[in-house]
């Protein structure tokens, strides 16, 4: 621990949000720029006839008009992760064309975009465009995509399957394993759709300099150099070099800013087109139809028990949808982030998940908070709970027989698990004893009984989830199919007076970068936190970068910047060393400066600094300056873990559920800023309440969402949410210089299952045994009644 | 969406189903209308302007009359568009005499909608249309009013 690290320092960036002064792309105006508006399908899956735009573009202020006819449409954004068949066959990737051409294959899919002098002038010419579409039956269920003669997405193969693909043991000998099991516990439901709804939608500008031939591309995005290598190698093939992308502000992403949305390679693209910047800020409602959605399984799974409780073997068949196109991680999410968490927190022996991909006629989905994790997750902690519910065993005492025992990854080997991932560190008994700690379990247990007496249904649900996060090293997520690396840049700069500019390829939209990576890079040069600067969101500020996601930035990110640091301090030993007229071996350096060991000889930082900058009196064949940059690979996945609990009462005549406790108990390895640590955990778990009780995309029939708006898609508001009681365990990182794990998706990927758990809990003496999701009133009062 | 309703309107079914039958009658009472011209027999073209509360709109499309049984009832074809989304129907109209020497008038259908229209929720348009609804059947009363006058 050192000054900053471990401390809840105030986060830096909330200064100028909290006043409205953030500068998100929305902000930003260009001289000239122009605005733009599209024209989107009003139907799943059509035929366009024919497009009209003979009236829009006599309107006031239009400055162009472009369709699918137009050059643009002749390419298309690109998917970032190839998942084979497991019989070989390659993944069926669609092209997927910036302004649909021929066919509509989603609800709001871009037709035409219009472009005019003002917002409110290319909106309305919008509307004078005449687009003839002959509808066509559509499918947006991704089990129903599979059956005989269900409409196919895409022509170009006979079924709608993007890939169809398992990971485990041997699927004959899971399955005699379950035929021996003394009980097999069986689930059969949907993980829904939901939608990201990050705060701020949306949003770019593109630029193009005639002087120089190059281009910027203002974006919202979480990985602006991902953008930059997809949309000029891929989509519009642009000399990278010549190619900005600036992601300053962006509030909030969720997963659903990973994805190179085709609305910025057309912007960038039209830019140049017209010689004039243009603006695009996506409004709710198009958020709603065009933010690629996160989960969309459905699930069947049977988990076989012996006569103690103890796990012997786990099947699985998932049908996971991915939109009518594959996004950029989308072939990921169900897949690697997904089947290899199949082995959770326990030792089950046989484990064997097999997932079809299919295409349906929705807009797609890729990674949404915890991505695959919570949804593997969900299942886990589900049929385990359900498994002791009908054995007639307690919930936690199920877990506690199942358990992997602790292990620190140092002393302990890792643990390897049967779904390809070896676990780093793990302690999953003590997060569960808090937890039960934290909530008087025994005295809860009492309560509930005394409660039903009166007629009052109280009940608990407990989570042990596993999550793996720092996505990770590259050898292995290139093995499982994805197209890019997944290391991470960190530049330290030491400016001529000992001023630090930090550079990282990660990127905050809402996880205070600023302040944590700060703290550390202050306490690891022992200087001031004001003296040190963390810039992000600029490809032509920062190397390179992979972006943020997977909760990986302190884990890759922060550990690039550490390796940077390392060379810092080893090359400030040597000028040291001269100044000092030591060996480098009698120095040590703490709080700012290097001293000769058993003596009070020193000099600072900030002097070696300037040093290096004005190397008048120098070590002889050292390079001038200091500043380094390092990409860091890691070894491993981080594989935080904990306990959720949550506490509810069920209204026996309505069914309304509310919840009134929730305790989180997370070890995210070592902690930097508790309070950031809080604040994480706090909105994942709002947003995993979300899923349990009030979130899902519906579509009907013919593909028409039929939740577009707040008004039917139920978003978490404060009253749903009761205080969040957070603790945590500390289970250090074994192969990273901070020993931290990641915190931004544990929130989401425990709470959920923990909510429905209480649920299934408080309604288990009424014979309640599964309910589905989202546990809406009449969902669980239905539930009641059978 | 499903549509259902009924009214008592205070004339005899004959004179009713006139009404229904008269294209003018039908534009003057039926809310928004701006325009119906005939295309053929039973076949119109309709443009017209629906604003209730957040659902604001112009409409153009085909309306057609189906399935006519003489006073007692026929079907109603809509197939209209908007840049709010489309919106295609088939509501069932009944007449039945009531005990009072008026019309019941009961009808029954199902809307199908896309776009914002869809999205904007059923409930929304549930009330939409009996909004538009309650207008019609009130014009409808006027004109038998004045009728009688």
């Amino acid at each position: 621990m050192g000054e900053f690290i471990g401390k809840s320092v105030k986060r830096r960036e909330d200064a100028r949000f909290l006043k409205g002064m953030g500068k998100y792309t929305d902000d930003i105006k260009l001289p000239k720029m122009t605005h733009s508006a599209f024209v989107r399908s009003p139907y799943a899956h059509a035929k366009i006839e024919n497009v009209d735009i003979s009236e829009a573009e006599k309107a006031d202020g239009v400055v162009a008009i472009f369709t699918g006819k137009d050059a643009c449409g002749e390419y298309g954004v690109p998917c970032g992760w190839q998942v084979d068949f497991k019989n070989g066959e390659t993944m069926r990737e669609p092209k997927h064309p910036l302004l649909a051409k021929d066919k509509i294959r989603h609800l709001g899919e871009a037709v035409t975009i219009v472009i005019a002098e003002t917002l409110e002038q290319a909106r309305d010419a919008a509307e004078l465009v005449e687009v003839d579409y002959e509808e066509l039956p559509a499918v947006t269920d991704p089990k129903k995509a599979m059956e005989e003669g269900a409409p196919l997405v895409h022509d170009d193969w006979d079924s709608n399957a993007a890939f169809d693909w398992c990971i485990g043991n041997d699927r004959a000998e899971v399955e005699a394993a379950l035929e021996k099991a003394h009980h097999v516990t069986e689930m059969e439901y949907r993980n829904q759709r939901l939608a990201p709804n990050a705060m701020e939608p949306r949003s770019y500008i593109a630029d193009y300099d005639v002087n120089g031939d190059k281009y910027t591309l203002y974006t919202s995005t979480q990985n602006p150099h991902l953008i930059r290598l997809l949309m000029c190698a891929f989509v519009l093939g642009l000399p990278e070099h010549k190619v900005r992308i600036v992601s300053k502000d962006v509030g909030g992403g969720f997963g659903s800013k990973i994805y190179h949305y085709t609305e910025e390679a057309l912007l960038t693209w039209a830019a140049k087109e017209i010689g004039r910047p243009v603006k695009w800020t996506s409004d709710r409602s198009e958020a709603f139809l065009t933010d690629a959605h996160g989960r969309d399984h459905v699930v069947k799974s049977r988990m076989g028990f012996d006569k103690d409780g103890k796990i012997v073997a786990h099947l699985t068949d998932e049908y996971c949808g991915m939109g009518a196109y594959l996004s950029t991680f989308a072939p990921a999410v169900p897949t690697y982030l997904h089947g290899t968490l199949f082995q959770g927190v326990y030792t089950t022996p046989l484990i064997h998940l097999n997932v079809i991909a299919p295409f349906t006629h929705t807009v797609p989905v890729d990674a949404y908070r915890g991505a695959g994790r919570p949804e593997a997750t969900y299942l886990l902690e589900r049929i385990i709970s359900k498994g002791a519910q009908e054995m007639g065993m307690d919930a936690a005492e199920i877990r506690y027989k199942n358990f992997i025992p602790p292990f620190d990854g140092v002393e302990e080997a890792g643990y390897q698990t049967q779904v390809a991932l070896q676990y780093d560190s793990g302690n999953y008994e003590a997060a569960l004893k808090k937890g039960l700690e934290r909530l008087g379990y025994d005295d809860f247990r009492k309560e509930q009984s005394e409660a039903r007496k009166n007629g009052r249904l109280l009940g608990v649900g407990i989570s042990t989830y596993i999550e793996g996060c720092g996505i990770a090293p590259s050898a292995v997520v290139g093995a499982l199919g994805a197209r890019a690396g997944l290391y991470e840049v960190g530049q330290v700069r030491v400016q001529p007076t000992g001023k630090v500019s930090v550079f990282t390829g990660a990127h905050s939209h809402g996880q205070g970068h600023e302040t944590v990576f700060a703290q550390f890079v202050a306490d690891k040069l022992g200087i001031d936190m004001a003296d040190v600067e963390i810039e992000h969101g600029d490809t032509d500020q920062v190397a390179f970068g992979m972006g943020t996601y997977g909760s990986r930035s302190l884990a890759v990110g922060g550990s690039a910047i550490i390796k940077s640091i390392d060379k810092i301090l080893e090359k400030g030993a040597k000028i040291a060393a001269h100044k000092l007229e030591a060996a480098e071996d009698d120095l040590e350096y703490a709080s700012g400066k290097w001293t000769v060991k058993g003596t009070d000889k020193s000099v600072s930082f900030g002097d070696v600094a300037l040093t290096a900058y004005v190397p008048h009196n120098y070590p002889e064949g050292l390079e001038p300056g200091l500043d380094f940059s390092s990409f860091y690979d890691p070894s491993n996945f981080t594989y935080p873990f904990g306990t959720h609990i949550a506490v509810v009462e069920v209204d026996a005549d309505t069914g309304a559920v509310e919840l009134q406790r929730f305790i989180a108990v997370d070890d995210v390895g070592n902690i930097m800023n508790p309070m950031i640590v809080e604040g994480q955990i706090h909105g994942g778990v709002a947003q995993g309440v979300g899923q349990a009780l009030l979130e899902e995309v519906a579509y009907d029939e013919a593909g028409q969402m039929i939740t577009g708006s707040y008004m039917d898609y139920a978003m978490p508001r404060a009253d749903d949410l009761p205080m969040i009681e957070t603790e945590n365990t500390v289970t250090p990182c074994p192969h990273n210089p901070l020993g931290v794990k990641g915190a931004g998706e544990a929130g989401a990927i425990g709470s959920t299952p923990a909510v429905v758990n209480a649920v299934v809990d408080a309604l288990a003496h009424l014979g309640v045994t599964d309910i589905q999701m989202p546990l809406k009133p009449q969902t669980v009062w239905k539930a009641m009644q059978n | 969406m499903k549509i259902k309703g009924n009214y008592k309107l205070p004339a005899s079914r004959s004179v009713v189903w006139d009404m229904v039958m008269d294209p003018e009658i039908l534009e003057r009472v039926t809310p928004g209308i701006k325009e119906l011209k005939e295309l053929s027999q039973d076949q119109y073209e309709a443009v017209s302007e629906v604003r209730v509360g957040p659902v604001k709109g112009n409409f153009t499309g085909k309306l057609s009359i189906k399935d006519k049984t003489e006073e007692e009832g026929c079907t109603l074809v809509i197939d209209q568009k908007s840049k709010m989304g489309n919106v295609v129907a088939e509501i069932v109209m009944n007449l039945a005499s009531s005990d009072e020497g008026g019309t019941d008038v009961t009808y029954t259908g199902e809307a199908k909608m896309s776009g914002t229209l869809a999205s904007m929720g059923q409930r929304i348009m549930s009330g939409v249309v009996s909004t538009l609804s309650k207008q019609f059947f009130k014009s409808m009363e006027e004109e038998i009013d004045k009728r009688s006058a």
